[in-house]
């Protein structure tokens, strides 16, 4: 796979969109003799996105709510260029994405770490890949290791290191070739709720230094109010934008801010638009345990 | 959050030879002691019947020559140079032919465990030739290639090849298919891909191919030898037994113990290298 030369698209928005999601559908077909209840009826094809429409503009962080298996993942994958869309698109400062774009990095909830790269050869792989030379590759690694706080930690397997500080290795690898667009897909869900939060500040306290347009996946509302400019809320599968929600609270953010009014309010907004869609959700799964593979 | 520990002195002690000298593990020095300690004994309660068992006219000595008389030809032999020069052209057939199954085995390996068409293809093939013994094929393999270097080389390859071959496929199947998005969504091209994502992960699975591809070749050529060869030192233990020189027959048997359990060590030590990155819980047994 190499990295994608996009092809010019007047995508008709304003040149500060660096995202632009237009009808974004996807169906999933199921392997043969695999089948699902749909709406009563046995189907053999999931309908995931049913037409996503979002702007994000540049150096905008963006988190995204959602019932769990409403499409969020398969959202990221697209935007990624790693998923086609089945119809629409995504587009990344005007050029449609249809491969694994120069601009965007991914991060994952568990890391996805090279087990036999070291820390500082994991933040390298991008740079390598991209064919930077050996001592600037290095150099440019260290930078970021140093950032998240890992001096010391260059040579350690990520089998030596603890959930948090792989995490940390996977955002500085993800950070270290600068991209426009970094797309994180539930990154802190595997942490204990101490080492989550001292990440979030420490993810915003870097954003705060580079200003790349995130788009942030998260099951935690507290999580999506603290780091956003704006949550998008899912709806359950077929997934589609069911609402926004610009968040006006003071940047730099100290984790404190979760106790302030201001806060509380977003959290019962949020939770608002959600619980109708969480509860359509678990409904949609009491059908789908009629999975039958 | 808890500070990651060093795991690399954690790992499960194993007997004292197959443990690699680099790392540093007290417990295993320990272990190690104890084994050679325990296990000393009976080494050399054998000895001494051996030596001596003969000598009192218990077993014929024409069978079975005293230790001390099968240690003295091999002074000799070494001595004069011959162990060498016979362990040397057996090493170096042994080399060849699993030299050539490495270059052949992970390449069609990789190939095989990431596209299932290619692996459709050539499956059934592979698994017809594998449950055939190299040995039933020796004179195949005379026939077509003769009596000399290339029959002998053959077989060591045919030894070691499918020991390669399966466990690069195993390796390649067994790759984490989120390293294989992580690594596509940084841009990865498919070389790469290849040479940077499937083959690393596959590289315990074939170290520990390759150690069985080692011996089956060692042995191979040992018993090729034997049949057909007029050097190696499969030669020189058959020609010493036709000969009823069996002190000589003895030290060469004594020569091949010695160099099984070198290769084993070096084997596992170069396995402990290449696959140092992993938890240590996962490091398989020897
Ligand atoms: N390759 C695939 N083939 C078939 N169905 C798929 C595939 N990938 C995802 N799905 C289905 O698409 C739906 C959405 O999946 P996705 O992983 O995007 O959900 P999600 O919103 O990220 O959920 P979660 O919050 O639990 O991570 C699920 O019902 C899932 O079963
Ligand atoms: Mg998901």
């Amino acid at each position: 796979m190499s990295l994608a030369p996009v092809s010019p698209l007047p995508v008709g928005a304003p040149d500060t969109n660096r995202i632009a999601l237009r009808d974004v559908r996807k169906t999933f077909q199921l392997k043969p003799g695999q089948s699902v209840t749909l709406d009563g009826r046995l189907s053999d094809r999931i309908p995931v996105l049913s037409g996503v429409d979002l702007d994000i503009r540049q150096g905008e962080f963006v988190t995204i709510v959602g019932p769990s298996g409403s499409g969020k993942s398969v959202l990221l994958d697209i935007i990624a260029g790693l998923t086609q869309a089945t119809n629409g698109f995504a587009a990344i400062d005007g050029h449609k994405v249809s491969r694994p774009h120069r601009e965007t990095a991914y991060v994952f909830q568990q890391y996805a770490l090279f087990p036999w790269r070291t820390a500082l050869q994991n933040i390298e792989y991008p740079l390598e890949v991209r064919g930077v030379g050996r001592a600037a590759r290095r150099e440019r690694a260290q930078h970021f290791l140093n950032l998240f706080g890992l001096k010391g930690f260059e040579d350690r397997y990520p089998s030596q290191l603890s959930g948090g500080m792989q995490q940390r290795v996977a955002i500085a690898r993800a950070l270290a070739t600068d991209p426009q667009v970094l797309l994180m897909d539930e990154p802190f869900a595997a942490l204990d709720a101490q080492t989550r939060d001292i990440l979030q500040s420490e993810l915003l306290r870097i954003w705060e230094q580079i200003r790349t347009t995130v788009v942030f996946v998260t099951h935690s509302i507290d999580e999506a109010i603290f780091l956003a400019d704006r949550i998008v809320v899912m709806t359950a599968r077929p997934a589609q934008v069911k609402e926004t929600i610009a968040v006006d609270l003071p940047r730099p953010r100290d984790i404190e801010i979760r106790n302030s009014a201001a806060f509380n309010a977003y959290r019962a907004r949020v939770w608002d638009a959600l619980r109708e869609e969480v509860s359509k959700a678990q409904r949609d799964w009491a059908l789908a345990s009629a999975y039958n593979a | 959050m808890t500070l990651a520990t060093d795991n690399s002195t954690d790992i499960p002690p194993r007997v004292w030879w197959s443990r690699p000298a680099s790392l540093p593990a007290p417990s295993s020095v320990r272990h190690a002691i104890s084994a050679i300690g325990l296990g000393l004994p009976a080494l050399l309660v054998l000895a001494l019947l051996w030596e001596l068992a003969p000598r009192l006219g218990w077993i014929n000595a024409i069978f079975f020559p005293p230790l001390s008389q099968v240690f003295s030809a091999l002074g000799e032999m070494i001595g004069s140079g011959l162990l060498a020069q016979h362990i040397g052209i057996s090493l170096q057939r042994a080399a060849i032919g699993f030299g050539l199954a490495v270059i052949v085995a992970i390449p069609l390996g990789l190939l095989m465990g990431r596209y299932t068409l290619f692996e459709k293809i050539s499956d059934f093939l592979v698994q017809t030739l594998r449950n055939t013994s190299q040995f039933a094929l020796l004179p195949v393999f005379i026939l077509v290639l003769g009596i000399g270097e290339a029959s002998k080389i053959a077989i060591t390859f045919y030894a070691a090849v499918f020991f390669l071959l399966i466990n690069t496929i195993v390796g390649v199947k067994s790759v984490d298919p989120l390293h294989i998005k992580a690594a596509r969504s940084m841009g990865t091209s498919d070389w790469d891909l290849f040479a940077k994502v499937i083959l690393p992960s596959a590289v315990p699975s074939i170290v520990a191919g390759a150690r069985l591809g080692v011996k089956s070749s060692l042995f191979s050529v040992i018993a090729a030898e034997m049949l057909a060869a007029q050097s190696g030192i499969g030669y020189l233990i058959q020609n010493s037994s036709l000969m009823l020189e069996t002190d000589r027959m003895y030290a060469g048997i004594l020569t091949l113990t010695f160099i099984g359990f070198l290769l084993n060590y070096g084997l596992v030590a170069f396995e402990a290298r290449a696959t140092r990155w992993r938890a240590s819980e996962d490091k398989g047994a020897v």
